[in-house]
């Protein structure tokens, strides 16, 4: 009898069993078995095997997929808020970025999904992301003159390296290391554990942590499971989420030591740049907000975060 | 395990197959029904729909429709054929040259582009009509070009074992890269030996020895046509465009050097275009509805259980090795290339390692066991494309593919159980 | 037939005008980036709808033209009468299909997306447009399937 009340959660997303934010939910999927008393269970499919970020949001919002983890840069094209995580140094350190993403801000963002049909429930700690390049280091602004990087597909993502005087060239992430190696492209930019676990670096042996951007990775639900659960249901799977988003912060800060060790051991040069010189040359792209009245608002107010 | 989603699949694939329902739409039909076992009947059609529609969204297959409006334009504007006439001075007096021509272009193709698809799709539409002229059956040469093509996915650079560096949580991608090169090159030698020997017993025409003047003269025709693989594969090398757009440029040059020879005009180039449409068509809709079949069974975790059963057998290292590349062969008949990879690697790795295999090794025997699934019926995307192009059926390409196969897996079983094939080049560097 | 005759022509032509752009738009691709030095932002996206495009309504054209890839090795066993008739439930199994995953189930993607305002990311073009194509070739297929039934053209 339990277990045809089993209510089973089918949880799809692209990372790979190693990283930081699948063993993480893995916890939260036991930690969801035991609270419930064995009356709710998640079933996680890593690797894309049920298909892209933006293909699993559609299938939440389809209704065949209960669950994924996306990056807030893919959320925004269904959730349009969540461009403001895109921007340029509009955290001032880790501690901000916490206390935006646990505060009231956070939780607003991820509600608004909830008009998409895409529940958020929280977040996973994504670090930051930083250059790394084949040629030569980059040490300022400067260095990036000319240098084809490449980026995610977002207007922001592109905006930005444009500012600092870069050519952004949105290339797909599975053709991103031939077109390194080949040099279509001169460098790319991402967090410590992705450039590790792609082996970009066996190809660029600079990398720069002027850490621009801090876009968060977001657990989210279909609404059409989440108005089906229980406020019973609905409690315990935030709970669990919100304990495996706790102990996902400590994993994620492991992984990114471990990350940086082991690329400087593979002869990787890291920088620790100046951030100030960048911070600089994107400064007027907040000004560029000025007419999109939400988003400026929540720049301005997340700048007013403690 | 569940057993109904895997019967369903399977017996309303074989029956819709059978009674003549074309394959895509048996492909699509059986993963529909398959998914209406778990999911409500609304989400699991647009869940198709879906599938159909994000599985061509995807920028590296341009290259198919690409290299196949190329091919059209060579053949229409007497490219292929001068290259063809070159080729034939050099190997013409060997058994089956064309077919040894085919296989050694269809892996420096696939090689270069790292993909088998859109090798098959280059090499059937120029080399394809040049065979048949030459009395070399239609279904020959689609068999030759649709298994070597394979080939290039293990030679470098490959997307397939890049991929499987990510699911297998870091294997270094330079060393499976050089792992690549030895079988590749291996299982090539034995496809072309396979494909002279066919070629001598079906009596294929085979040419008079070439004299040094017919060489120099066929070459400097030859030559303008010859160039277009330089800037290709030049072009590729030196980082001036990507592998996949690679196959724009080839358009754009064999659509110049067509109009300077004046074999084709302004008004034939609708009809190129559009018959290049339909045979991409034929591939594309095959592809799309693989991909609710790829899809459909991980939902369903059938490959995870299918291995858990079979892997209960023994713990003999030499029986495990044998089951992991049946239970690979058998589920590549099925299942396409990228999406087994990403299932199985994370659950054979651990078994692997556990047996004292080294994860390069491994890498090269999974993709060259996948590789032999892309050509083998009824579902792989390379077949679909090799006889697509060829205007075959996938019944009659079955014989002459036989001992073609056979030979791949006397060379996978070589490459699973001597490492030093895939290892001796990645240590010679320290990799 | 007459009606066929036109459709053909139709879908003809607006494949092989796709299949021109596609051509210039990633011929665009590399000349911005390698030539001009500004890669440009949207051909890739562009590139991979397109694709959509010439697949799914390829795939009406081909349906037009009855140049599928199939297996015929029991229905050619059959008497020619008996082959007929299964043809004709091939053609109805293909039909009910199209109209329950590609009609049905494409328009109520192309319904997600566009009451939940979904845009492209470089093109900001709503997706609901580029999944249009899906619900359209779905209906070109029934249409072409009922016209080979009615017209006995089988084969
Ligand atoms: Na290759
Ligand atoms: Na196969």
């Amino acid at each position: 009898n339990t277990l045809q009340d089993k209510k089973v959660i089918k949880l799809a997303h692209g990372l790979d069993m190693s990283h930081p934010v699948h063993k993480a939910m893995v916890f939260m999927a036991q930690d969801l078995e035991k609270r419930s008393n064995g009356t709710m269970a998640v079933e996680i499919y890593p690797n894309q095997q049920l298909g892209t970020e933006r293909q699993a949001l559609e299938l939440l919002q389809i209704g065949s997929l209960d669950m994924t983890k996306v990056s807030a840069a893919v959320m925004e094209n269904f959730s349009p808020n969540m461009k403001v995580f895109g921007l340029p140094f509009l955290f001032r350190d880790r501690a901000h970025i916490f206390n935006v993403l646990d505060g009231d801000i956070g939780k607003e963002l991820l509600d608004g999904g909830q008009k998409y049909w895409l529940k958020g429930l929280g977040y996973y700690d994504s670090g930051s992301r930083s250059f790394y390049t084949k040629e030569k280091p980059v040490e300022s602004p400067e260095d990036l003159k000319g240098l084809k990087i490449r980026v995610m597909e977002s207007i922001t993502a592109m905006n930005m390296v444009n500012s600092l005087g870069g050519s952004p060239t949105p290339i797909s992430w599975g053709e991103l290391y031939t077109s390194l190696q080949q040099g279509v492209v001169d460098g790319a930019e991402n967090n410590p554990p992705s450039f590790y676990l792609s082996r970009h670096y066996e190809v660029c042996k600079f990398y720069s942590l002027d850490e621009h951007t801090s876009v968060p990775d977001v657990l989210i639900m279909g609404t059409h499971l989440w108005n089906d659960l229980n406020e019973q249901q609905q409690k315990w799977v935030q709970t669990s989420v919100d304990l495996s988003v706790a102990h996902q912060r400590e994993l994620w800060a492991k992984a990114e030591q471990e990350a940086l060790d082991a690329v400087k051991k593979a002869g990787v040069q890291v920088i620790n740049p100046d951030k100030s010189k960048f911070q600089k040359k994107v400064a007027n792209m907040y000004e560029g907000y000025k007419d999109e009245n939400e988003i400026y608002n929540l720049i301005n107010r997340i700048q007013k975060v403690e | 395990m569940e057993y109904i989603p895997v019967i369903i699949l399977v017996l309303s694939f074989v029956s819709l197959l059978l009674i003549g329902v074309p394959v895509a739409w048996s492909i699509a039909i059986s993963s529909l029904l398959t998914m209406m076992v778990s999911i409500p009947t609304l989400p699991a059609l647009t869940t198709v729909s879906q599938r159909i529609g994000t599985g061509l969204d995807s920028f590296a297959l341009l290259a198919i429709p690409f290299f196949v409006l190329s091919g059209q334009l060579m053949n229409k504007g007497g490219i292929a054929h001068r290259l063809i006439a070159f080729a034939k001075t050099l190997v013409g007096a060997l058994p089956g040259g064309l077919a040894l021509i085919n296989v050694i272009s269809a892996m420096l193709m696939g090689a270069i582009a790292g993909s088998a698809m859109a090798s098959a799709s280059a090499m059937g539409s120029i080399l394809g009509p040049e065979m048949e002229k030459e009395g070399y059956s239609k279904e020959f040469g689609a068999a030759v070009n649709i298994t070597s093509s394979t080939i290039g996915l293990v030679i470098p650079p490959s997307n397939v074992l890049i991929v499987y560096s990510l699911a297998s949580g870091g294997v270094s991608i330079a060393a499976l890269f050089l792992a690549g090169y030895i079988p590749g090159i291996l299982t090539g030698l034995f496809l072309m030996i396979v494909a002279s020997f066919w070629a001598k017993k079906k009596k294929y025409k085979v040419g008079k020895r070439s004299s040094i003047k017919d060489v120099v003269k066929t070459f400097i025709a030859a030559f303008p046509s010859l160039m277009l693989l330089v800037v290709v594969i030049g072009g590729i090398v030196t980082g001036i465009f990507t592998a996949t757009e690679a196959s724009a440029i080839a358009v754009l040059y064999t659509l110049v050097l067509a109009f300077w020879y004046k074999e084709i005009t302004v008004k034939s180039l609708p009809q190129i275009f559009l018959d290049s449409c339909g045979t991409t068509a034929i591939v594309m809709l095959l592809i799309g509805a693989s991909m609710s079949m790829s899809w459909i069974m991980s939902y369903e975790n059938i490959p995870q259980d299918i291995s858990t059963l079979l892997l209960g057998i023994s713990d003999n290292p030499i029986v495990v090795l044998l089951i992991i590349n049946l239970l690979l062969l058998f589920v590549g008949i099925f299942m396409d290339m990228t999406p087994a990879v990403l299932i199985f690697t994370p659950i054979f790795l651990p078994i692997i390692t556990k047996l004292g295999m080294d994860p390069v090794q491994f890498g090269i025997v999974m993709v060259l066991n996948l590789c032999i699934g892309l050509c083998t019926p009824p579902v792989g995307s390379v077949l679909f494309v090799g006889v697509g192009i060829a205007n075959t059926t996938i019944e009659k390409v079955v014989k002459p593919l036989l001992p073609l196969f056979v030979s791949m897996i006397i060379a996978l079983f070589l490459v699973t159980y001597f490492p030093e094939l895939s290892l001796w080049l990645p240590r010679l560097f320290d990799l | 037939m007459e009606i066929r005759k036109k459709i053909d022509k139709i879908l003809g032509s607006t494949l092989a005008f796709i299949m021109a752009v596609m051509v210039i738009n990633v011929l665009w691709q590399v000349f911005t980036r390698f030539i001009v030095g500004t890669p440009s932002s949207f051909t890739d996206e562009l590139a991979r709808y397109l694709m959509i495009w010439v697949g799914v309504l390829g795939a009406a054209y081909i349906s037009g033209k009855r140049m599928h890839v199939a297996i015929d090795l029991i229905p050619r066993k059959l008497s020619e009468a008996k082959q007929a008739k299964l043809k004709i439930f091939v053609n109805i199994l293909i039909i009910i299909f199209c109209l329950a995953a590609l009609v049905i189930g494409g328009f109520r993607l192309v319904y997600i997306t566009y009451v939940l305002e979904q845009y492209s990311p470089a093109l900001q073009i709503p997706l609901a447009l580029v999944y249009l194509v899906i619900p359209i070739s779905g209906l070109l297929i029934i249409f072409y399937k009922i016209s080979d039934i009615l017209n006995k053209q089988l084969f």
